[in-house]
């Protein structure tokens, strides 16, 4: 009978120790940084972003958990073939396109491919053929054009177009 | 003894202040409750839009009327709504009798619509007559896969004590500064 109570408060300190540690005070402590740590890194530095409808398509798939690393351009400027996250009012809900024209570059569209500076873009992200014709426009010196990866709606239901720096958030990560 | 009086003062005082500190933060936020700046007042006002405009089901003839009228009771008369949207030409909706008559269409048409103001950034005039207001609407409808976000931008005034909306205007995010041509067959 005493056996079993020691053999139960053995136990039941095993799993005390497992739980809180041998220190509890200093367990709370690592917990706490912990917390602060994560609500620093997921709210500032890595946006957790959830993939929503099919415009990027097959590279980001819906429902997809991605996240977007906002200090991916502090050093150097977004480039061509970048997956970034564009905000509308706020970060609650932004766009994920990729980059295909950079600032000062004439984009366009013929014949269902990517024109920059008068030249054919190489896109192997892009798996599907469309007939997209987009007369060429010149980008201003802070403009960036994004386009989704999935092609295979009509020009004019695709969200795609130009927006300036200010509006990329990130890029994204995975 | 001495150092226990002057332990008991400390104590009343540290009290005191609490007290002083609490009754002032209760103050403060009786003030927020009675007397609401307008970014509060102009927050609330769209998040009742949204449910106002947000509906469940088909609704009777009567329910649609004076869900409607509800809805339309949020613009002013003379209320502009200009939409340019992908996918669809550049529309015009002048008044709130055009935007009441169209309100009622779209609840006769859909099964169910849930909208929502996300990111509303306000900026509110010096005189605090008008204010100006960007945010995201998130709308899903029924038996739509995709859900609808759209940029907006909203011009506010404060008529007869309530604040109404005079302008609508979609923003484009990425905008379609090049028209769309026609596939040409040679080449």
């Amino acid at each position: 009978m005493c056996m079993a109570i020691d053999g139960g408060s053995e136990a039941h300190s095993w799993v005390r120790t497992v739980i809180i540690g041998r220190r509890p005070k200093r367990t709370a402590l690592r917990i706490l940084v912990l917390v602060v740590v994560c609500f620093i890194v997921f709210r500032f530095v890595l946006l957790p972003i959830r993939v929503e409808g099919m415009s990027m398509m097959p590279a980001y798939k819906e429902n997809r958990v991605n996240f977007v690393n906002r200090l991916a351009y502090l050093f150097h400027p977004p480039a061509r073939g970048d997956v970034v996250a564009i905000r509308t009012s706020g970060i609650s809900i932004m766009f994920m396109k990729r980059i295909i024209g950079l600032p000062g570059e004439q984009v366009g569209f013929h014949h269902g491919h990517a024109i920059i500076n008068g030249e054919i873009l190489e896109e192997p992200y892009v798996r599907t053929t469309c007939d997209w014709e987009l007369a060429p426009k010149v980008l201003g010196q802070n403009e960036y054009y994004f386009v989704g990866d999935n092609r295979a709606m009509p020009a004019a239901d695709h969200t795609k177009g130009v927006a300036p720096r200010w509006r990329i958030v990130g890029k994204v990560l995975l | 003894m001495a150092h226990c009086g002057e332990g008991a003062l400390m104590k009343r005082w540290v009290w005191r202040s609490v007290l002083i500190l609490a009754a002032f933060g209760l103050g403060v936020w009786l003030w927020t409750i009675l007397f609401p700046s307008p970014d509060r007042v102009i927050r609330k006002r769209l998040a009742n839009l949204a449910q106002a405009v947000s509906f469940q089901g088909h609704e009777s003839p009567v329910a649609t009327l004076a869900n409607s009228s509800r809805v339309a009771d949020f613009f002013t008369r003379d209320v502009e709504v200009k939409l340019d949207v992908p996918g669809s030409s550049a529309q015009m909706i002048q008044g709130r009798d055009e935007l009441f008559a169209i309100e009622q269409r779209v609840r006769l048409l859909l099964g169910s619509l849930q909208v929502q103001f996300l990111d509303i950034n306000l900026v509110i005039s010096s005189d605090k007559k008008s204010a100006e207001a960007n945010l995201t609407l998130q709308a899903k409808v029924a038996g739509e896969r995709d859900q609808i976000v759209q940029e907006l931008k909203l011009q506010l005034n404060k008529l007869e004590g309530s604040w109404k909306i005079q302008r609508v205007e979609t923003i484009k995010t990425l905008s379609r500064m090049e028209r769309h041509v026609q596939i040409s067959s040679s080449d």
